[in-house]
């Protein structure tokens, strides 16, 4: 089946064993493709997976670790075809992720996630608040995969309000004028997962705002909330208490395949869209893991065509929780995300490692 | 300023007193090798040896060993030969230790050679220092309990991060300042000033390998091939092969064929002993040792990968002339097939410190560290010492480093 056909499918109506089919057939393909373009790629194949031809499963395709974009220039396009160079948003002296990408991969990660989008807010644009700052976006030359998560989704909204000024904070009176606005009609609310958390929910006033008409999507990371002992969970029971928001949908996503995200189930499960899927291995003998154990994901998306990023082995730590038995009516696996690989000290003479995995 | 005081007792002390007390020579100083001196260290040998903790950790048990008073009789008749007629061996005063974050013990080392020849140290102690380091510690303690008075001003334990006023102010009065633990912390620690007469000895990081003759190797039986293994997993695996003498290149002496009939058998083996030994990494050892091979494949000659699980990769290399001294540790193996050790002198560079051997004999040896003239390569010593401390390390003759020589005429 061709990617746009793929399109258009509803989404997470796909059965596991058909999907995995179509996945199948796209993703060898890609390999192919990449492996004619991407020199460092069919390096890595060839001597990781020294026979390797053809995928027959899933499991059988060849994977990148994820921290080769933060040390290597992996593109399949010249470079008078780049079109944007996506970074990851590291913090000062970290290695950034570098993903090159060419109109047509650009094309098919907004076609992607817009049908992701319209499944969550429905097929109308809403009144959108952004839980940023406009400096974020002013800013180019901080143009990283935050600012791009941003822009990507601000063309699923309209009417946008940036919720924080410069310095993080939140713009109440701008917040009531748009909620009298928007006048009991629903509206989309988008932002970083910690950023909700600590400019929009920790400065709310104290007898709350009725944000009951809103649909919360976010993303980004849990570590910093699991240090303030703050779950999925929890985030959701205490915005349900104090805005009556009970729209929230969490989501994955990385910036090598951006685009390509899982959204949050109404069962608190996060599910793989038509084009994309997971895999857990046993981070000792990458093999995968069983249904219900934990171990390292591993992400394929059908989108890039102009890097190899179409399978990746991430540092984060999931479970597959089940396939196509899901309550709430998906089609599919269900998964959720644990958290980054804990960082473990390695003994030796020197006080830094050789070679740690860039954070 | 407060410090965090370990040894001689746990408890917050002004860091001006310390250095005062370490200072103060109103109650005399002990000589090089003086009887209160080897006692104590003899007596916390033995009660590393004893201690049921002590015991659990391979590597406190070695430093007890080394610390046995046979081996301090035999340090201490090497000190009495460096003596002449016209020179006498004089301590050097205050050394002042600052030793890895996460390594367990080898600044002990230093420290024993140190105190030896009679001087005072003050070691830095990091927070993140493993339990190791809280034993030794512990042991110390107990031991300057029933310790001659001279030994309770002798040695202070001061746990501390990165301040660097601490580190000032103790770099102002030391006579001399060692400093473990890699490019980096050298680094960091030299941008703070010593004393105009202070000497300074760095141990930054280093690269080490082994070289195995194959044909010597096939023609072992079983059991010595068996042997052969155990003692390249404690030179590789002790340290989570992160010590800066683990190997972390093997390298074959021989024909290709031979070569490569060897290191079937001898990597099975070393799995097989890996297995035995219940070596595990964790994810994170995992996903790091995954992401420097996938790195080495796109950066170094790499012709072929194999993961033994996840104890063992190993990764075949087609030459070694520029091979990156990057490493992961955690079991990481490169291998290389050359035809003898001529092959593998044109590839040594300033950053190998331990070659490990098996099949050749020490003149052998001498030769080829003779034919490299300097160019690198500190140690070379049988398989299976990798890790044997002594006092020649990194090029340093240890206990001349911690002495002065008087001239009397």
């Amino acid at each position: 089946m061709k990617f746009e056909e793929l399109l258009k499918l509803p989404q997470y109506s796909l059965p596991d064993a058909e999907k995995e089919q179509i996945l199948l057939d796209g993703l060898n393909e890609l390999d192919a493709h990449h492996r004619r373009h991407c020199p460092e790629y069919d390096r890595l194949v060839s001597v990781l997976w020294p026979n390797f031809l053809k995928a027959q499963t899933l499991q059988e395709l060849p994977y990148l670790a994820v921290g080769l974009f933060k040390s290597h220039r992996l593109c399949s396009i010249p470079q008078d075809k780049i079109f944007k160079t996506l970074t990851s948003s590291g913090t000062t002296g970290q290695q950034v992720s570098q993903i090159f990408l060419d109109v047509e991969t650009a094309q098919r990660q907004s076609a992607a996630l817009s049908r992701i989008m319209t499944h969550v807010l429905g097929p109308n644009r809403l009144p959108m608040i952004l839980i940023e700052s406009r400096a974020l976006l002013q800013d180019r030359t901080r143009f990283n995969a935050r600012a791009a998560g941003v822009l990507g989704m601000m063309t699923f909204g309209r009417d946008h309000f940036h919720a924080l000024d410069e310095n993080m904070e939140l713009d109440e009176k701008g917040l009531h004028a748009f909620l009298e606005k928007v006048a009991g009609k629903p509206f989309f609310i988008f932002g970083f997962t910690f950023m909700i958390w600590q400019y929009l929910f920790q400065r709310l006033p104290e007898r709350g705002v009725d944000l009951s008409q809103g649909i919360l999507v976010h993303g980004g990371g849990w570590k910093k909330l699991q240090e303030m002992a703050v779950s999925n969970s929890e985030f959701k029971r205490r915005f349900r208490e104090k805005t009556g928001l009970s729209k929230i949908y969490n989501f994955y996503g990385l910036v090598e395949q951006v685009g390509s995200i899982y959204v949050e189930g109404k069962n608190g499960y996060l599910y793989a869209p038509n084009y994309a899927d997971v895999i857990v291995r046993d981070p000792l003998t990458w093999q995968p893991a069983p249904m219900g154990a934990p171990g390292v994901l591993q992400v394929l998306s059908l989108l890039p065509l102009s890097y190899p990023g179409h399978s990746v082995l991430t540092e984060d730590l999931g479970i597959i929780h089940g396939i196509d038995d899901s309550s709430g009516g998906r089609h599919g696996k269900y998964f959720s995300v644990l958290g980054r690989i804990p960082k473990a000290e390695l003994r030796g003479c020197s006080d830094i490692h050789a070679s740690q995995v860039g954070g | 300023m407060k410090v965090q005081q370990l040894v001689p007792r746990a408890e917050e002390v002004e860091l001006e007193e310390i250095l005062a007390r370490l200072r103060d020579v109103s109650g005399g100083t002990l000589a090089p090798f003086a009887p209160e001196i080897l006692s104590f260290c003899a007596e916390f040998s033995r009660a590393l040896f004893r201690d049921p903790e002590a015991k659990r950790f391979p590597e406190l048990q070695a430093l007890a060993f080394w610390m046995r008073k046979a081996e301090l009789e035999r340090l201490r008749r090497e000190f009495e030969r460096l003596k002449t007629d016209r020179t006498l061996l004089v301590p050097r005063g205050l050394v002042f230790h600052v030793p890895p974050a996460n390594v367990d013990t080898i600044f002990m080392y230093s420290w024993l050679v140190s105190v030896m020849a009679g001087n005072r140290n003050i070691l830095r102690i990091s927070p993140r220092a493993a339990q190791q380091t809280t034993i030794i510690c512990r042991v110390f303690n107990q031991c300057l309990e029933t310790a001659d008075k001279s030994m309770r001003n002798n040695t202070v334990m001061i746990r501390y991060g990165h301040e660097q006023e601490i580190t000032a102010a103790i770099s102002a009065v030391a006579d001399v300042r060692v400093i473990w633990g890699g490019d980096a912390s050298v680094n960091s620690i030299r941008s703070v000033h010593i004393s105009p007469h202070c000497k300074e000895l760095a141990f930054p990081d280093r690269y080490s390998l082994s070289v195995m003759r194959a044909s010597k190797y096939l023609g072992l039986d079983e059991a010595a091939r068996r042997d052969v293994a155990a003692q390249f997993y404690n030179d590789m695996y002790w340290f989570d092969q992160m010590a800066c003498s683990s190997p972390r290149l093997l390298i074959w002496c021989g024909g290709l064929e031979q070569s490569s009939s060897a290191s079937a058998i001898f990597l099975r083996d070393l799995h097989d002993e890996v297995l035995r030994r219940g070596y595990a990494l964790d994810a994170s050892g995992s996903m790091n040792k995954f992401t420097f091979l996938s790195r080495a494949i796109l950066d170094q000659p790499v012709i072929s990968a194999r993961q033994l699980d996840h104890q063992l990769t190993v990764a075949q290399l087609e030459n070694i002339r520029n091979l990156d001294r990057d490493h992961c540790g955690g079991g990481f193996l490169f291998q290389y097939y050359a035809e003898g050790l001529a092959a593998l002198a044109e590839c040594v560079a300033r950053k190998d410190q331990t070659l490990t051997y098996f099949g050749f004999d020490p003149p052998e040896m001498a030769a080829f560290a003779q034919s490299l003239n300097g160019r690198g390569i500190d140690r070379i010593v049988p398989m299976g010492k990798a890790l044997t401390f002594n006092r020649y390390w990194d090029g340093y003759d240890l206990l001349t480093e911690m002495i002065r020589y008087v001239y009397v005429e």
